[in-house]
């Protein structure tokens, strides 16, 4: 079902998934499993045989989600509540909800009400990184989630599954590298908008397809040396409605690298094959970049960002701002003076799930780069 | 020469030689520690380190309506206005140094538990950065309904409580005493149960106290706990309480007690006076809330001093379930015959107020009493709609004496 798609199929699918998922769980017979961002280890849940799905906000209207989360919560947070309580909850079997600030803690307790009879967990990552006990707690969370799930399925967890299934993973990872690397050195190759439709789709949809498809998009790329673009890198969690993509893409705009939770985040720290699965697991949270509830120094954050845009050789920091997202509030005015003391040029993208009307991005977008290209800011 | 002193003399006593200590502790060779409301201060106690609660200082600038000022300053630095005020107020003072007090010492070191909110852990960093000085995460998972998933949670705290230690020794270049935290974690344990005893007062009736009491008395246990002044506070305190029960006094007087209402959430703290008039004035009294409750803890002292530290900070109502919050309150209805709730949804504070349109759910169900549900923010003024906010109390009031609820006790 997803082995064949060509990028504009990918591009579709990317924008509303769910339909895809529904016919390909009614014709595989496998459970579905949500979890919203960040770092479930999905490994884990796709070695059961299930279909970790990363639930990612929906453009369809808020309706009911307003009267369990108010206006000042964030705002992704709204989008995908609103999304299980509507539109797709009957599509899952279950749901491992990380909890990483205040807003992700109380939505894992409002989801499990609301759905008592579906499998509903919580993935407690530690919101410190930098101590011997985070990684002991890592590792006790993906030892609970595999026992939970065992719990839920009445089955032993394989170890060569999981394996398997990291593997499977590190693939998609991989070939998703590459094509970032394409669409870095041959802007206009592969768009903006293509790209990150790639990178959601890898984590929403069966891999084990999926990969085919990209490998195939690979071999069949045909490298443009296209010029005048203007090389950029994207900050932030995640980047919402993807016609925020078409925007750079009409401006010649190419993001050449990001911190994305759902971007290059999702890329780092591929597990080990050679060990033991679970401490790879482990490792691999470590190996991860910044992400602003679980690390505690913004200077890292900057200093990874001051990094890429070096190695990158990019001309400016596009930093994507989640509206009502308390954790980006808290961290953004440091980290933006200490952007602009470098002299790096800086724009913040303020964005909100839901958001229809795109003009106020484009507007201030296009001024922007216009006085990027004409070299005062 | 304490037991001569009111707890209102006392209260302001222990204070006064609290802060006077903290802005002296560098001569005194201490280090000033900023930590959350609820965070394991015993440990700070225990191995000399002041402890500052900047939310404390933050209350008394909102209280004394400096919310929209210092706030304003803040929104001029790039920080959005719905942040939690006390944050952006603490912000607002250290760029101007308004303050009501006279202010509050400079960190050396952060404390930030999570259990009570992720803002605290946020708004630290955002201070520590500007002193490069080091923030200590005491991270506490959610005390998640899974009995044995709430044993490794424990175990989990107990190990970054041990990395706190060695963190304290490292910056102090000292040794931390374990008998020293055993004394500690017995004035905690003692004054704990004293100012529960406080609190549970409200079940008299009338109630000699109300929420603001409890709001007022609950200052002293949030800052002096783990020691004996703290104890003797308490004491002072329940001693004066239950001679007004005695005496049958009430916050109102017993024929006019008519409703004996919950509150959620933090007050509005620069409406804490009116608030209590003009619920008087209803004849409503607020009795208690979760909120008040935070800092009764119950310490077990015949257990390793980690590991009652850890399972009593894991378990903060700020860091339960809805499921198990909703329990909590539950308990303070029947206990102290409660027959009305204000819903408080609080702006400022998201930890404790996306959970309140579920909790209202649950236990206007559970309870059969309506809920007055109202938004604004606890110390941000431009929030607070006053004329809406009288109307939904009379109109609730109105409801309340329509359905007969007057002096009915609260069903389970």
């Amino acid at each position: 079902m997803w082995e064949s798609l060509n990028l504009k199929d990918v591009v579709a699918l990317a924008r509303d998934p769910y339909p895809s998922i529904r016919q390909w769980a009614r014709d595989t017979g496998k459970k579905v499993v949500g979890s919203t961002i960040a770092d479930v280890p999905e490994e884990v849940i796709y070695a059961f045989d299930l279909l970790p799905v990363t639930i990612l906000g929906t453009h369809k209207p808020l309706k009911k989600a307003p009267s369990h989360l108010p206006d000042n919560a964030c705002s992704l947070a709204r989008s995908n509540l609103e999304l299980a309580l509507s539109y797709e909850g009957d599509l899952f079997s279950g749901f491992v909800l990380p909890q990483v600030c205040d807003t992700t803690q109380h939505l894992s307790d409002i989801w499990r009400i609301n759905f008592p009879d579906k499998f509903v967990t919580s993935y407690l990552a530690p919101r410190q990184a930098d101590r011997p006990s985070a990684r002991y707690w890592v590792k006790e969370e993906i030892e609970r989630l595999i026992d939970s799930l065992s719990g839920w399925l009445g089955k032993k967890l394989d170890n060569g599954a999981l394996m398997s299934s990291i593997a499977l993973h590190n693939e998609n990872k991989a070939i998703l590298k590459e094509l970032y690397e394409i669409k870095r050195n041959f802007p206009g190759t592969i768009t903006n908008k293509q790209f990150f439709a790639m990178m959601k789709v890898s984590q929403q949809v069966d891999k084990a397809e999926f990969n085919k498809s990209l490998k195939a998009i690979k071999d069949g790329l045909k490298m443009k040396k296209s010029k005048n673009y203007t090389d950029v890198i994207m900050v932030g969690i995640t980047c919402d409605p993807p016609e925020i993509f078409d925007i750079f893409d009409d401006l010649r705009v190419n993001i050449v690298g990001d911190t994305l939770v759902t971007g290059t985040r999702y890329l780092q720290g591929a597990p080990a094959l050679n060990g033991d699965a679970i401490d790879a697991l482990a490792d691999r949270h470590f190996k991860r970049g910044f992400f602003s509830p679980i690390h505690d120094n913004v200077y890292k954050n900057f200093e990874e960002v001051r990094q890429l845009y070096k190695e990158t050789k990019a001309k400016a920091v596009i930093y994507v701002h989640i509206e009502f997202c308390e954790s980006q509030e808290y961290d953004l005015p440091d980290l933006k003076d200490m952007i602009k003391k470098e002299g790096i040029p800086i724009h913040v993208l303020d964005t909100e799930y839901q958001t229809t009307s795109l003009s106020h991005v484009l507007t201030r977008a296009q001024a922007f780069f216009e006085s990027l290209k004409g070299g005062s800011l | 020469m304490n037991d001569k002193l009111t707890s209102k003399q006392l209260s302001k006593k222990i204070t006064d030689e609290y802060m006077e200590d903290a802005f002296h502790a560098h001569d005194n060779n201490k280090l000033v520690g900023y930590t959350t409301a609820i965070s394991p201060v015993e440990i700070f106690v225990a191995h000399d380190i002041v402890p500052i609660y900047p939310e404390n200082h933050a209350v008394a600038n909102l209280t004394a309506k400096k919310g929209v000022e210092l706030c304003s300053v803040v929104e001029g630095m790039g920080y959005t206005s719905h942040l939690c005020a006390y944050a952006r107020s603490d912000l607002g003072y250290r760029k101007t140094g308004v303050t009501v007090t006279r202010g509050i010492p400079d960190p050396d070191l952060f404390l930030a538990c999570n259990a009570q909110c992720f803002t605290l852990t946020k708004w630290f960093q955002v201070l520590a950065r500007r002193g490069d000085l080091p923030v200590f995460v005491f991270d506490t998972p959610e005390h998640i309904l899974d009995k044995n998933a709430r044993k490794e949670i424990v175990k989990y705290c107990v190990l970054q409580l041990k990395e706190l230690i060695s963190f304290l020794e490292k910056v102090t270049k000292r040794k931390f005493d374990y008998d020293r935290l055993k004394e500690v974690m017995k004035y905690s344990a003692a004054s704990s149960i004293l100012y529960k005893k406080f609190l549970d007062m409200a079940q008299y009736k009338p109630s000699p106290i109300s929420i603001f009491d409890a709001l007022i008395g609950m200052a002293i246990a949030v800052y002096r706990r783990g020691t004996q002044e703290c104890v003797d506070y308490y004491q002072t305190l329940c001693d004066e309480i239950q001679a007004k029960v005695d005496q049958g006094i009430g916050v109102l007087p017993k024929d006019q007690e008519k409703y004996r209402l919950y509150w959620e959430n933090l007050p509005v703290w620069f409406k804490f006076s009116d608030h209590a008039k003009l619920l008087g004035s209803y004849g409503g009294v607020i009795l208690t809330s979760l909120y008040v409750h935070a800092w009764s803890f119950d310490f077990d002292l015949n257990k390793d001093p980690l590991e009652t530290l850890a399972e009593n900070y894991v378990n903060r109502f700020s860091n339960s379930t809805i499921e198990d919050r909703a329990d909590m309150a539950m308990d303070l209805f029947k206990k102290y015959s409660m027959n009305g709730m204000i819903m408080f949804m609080n702006r400022s504070c998201k930890a404790v107020s996306f959970a309140v349109p579920t909790l209202k759910d649950i236990l206007t169900k559970r309870t059969g009493i309506p809920a007055l549900v109202f938004e604004s923010d606890m110390g941000d003024q431009r929030f607070y709609a006053e004329s809406q906010v009288r109307t939904r109390i009379e109109a609730y009031f109105e409801t309340l004496d329509r359905l007969g609820l007057a002096q009915k006790t609260a069903a389970a």
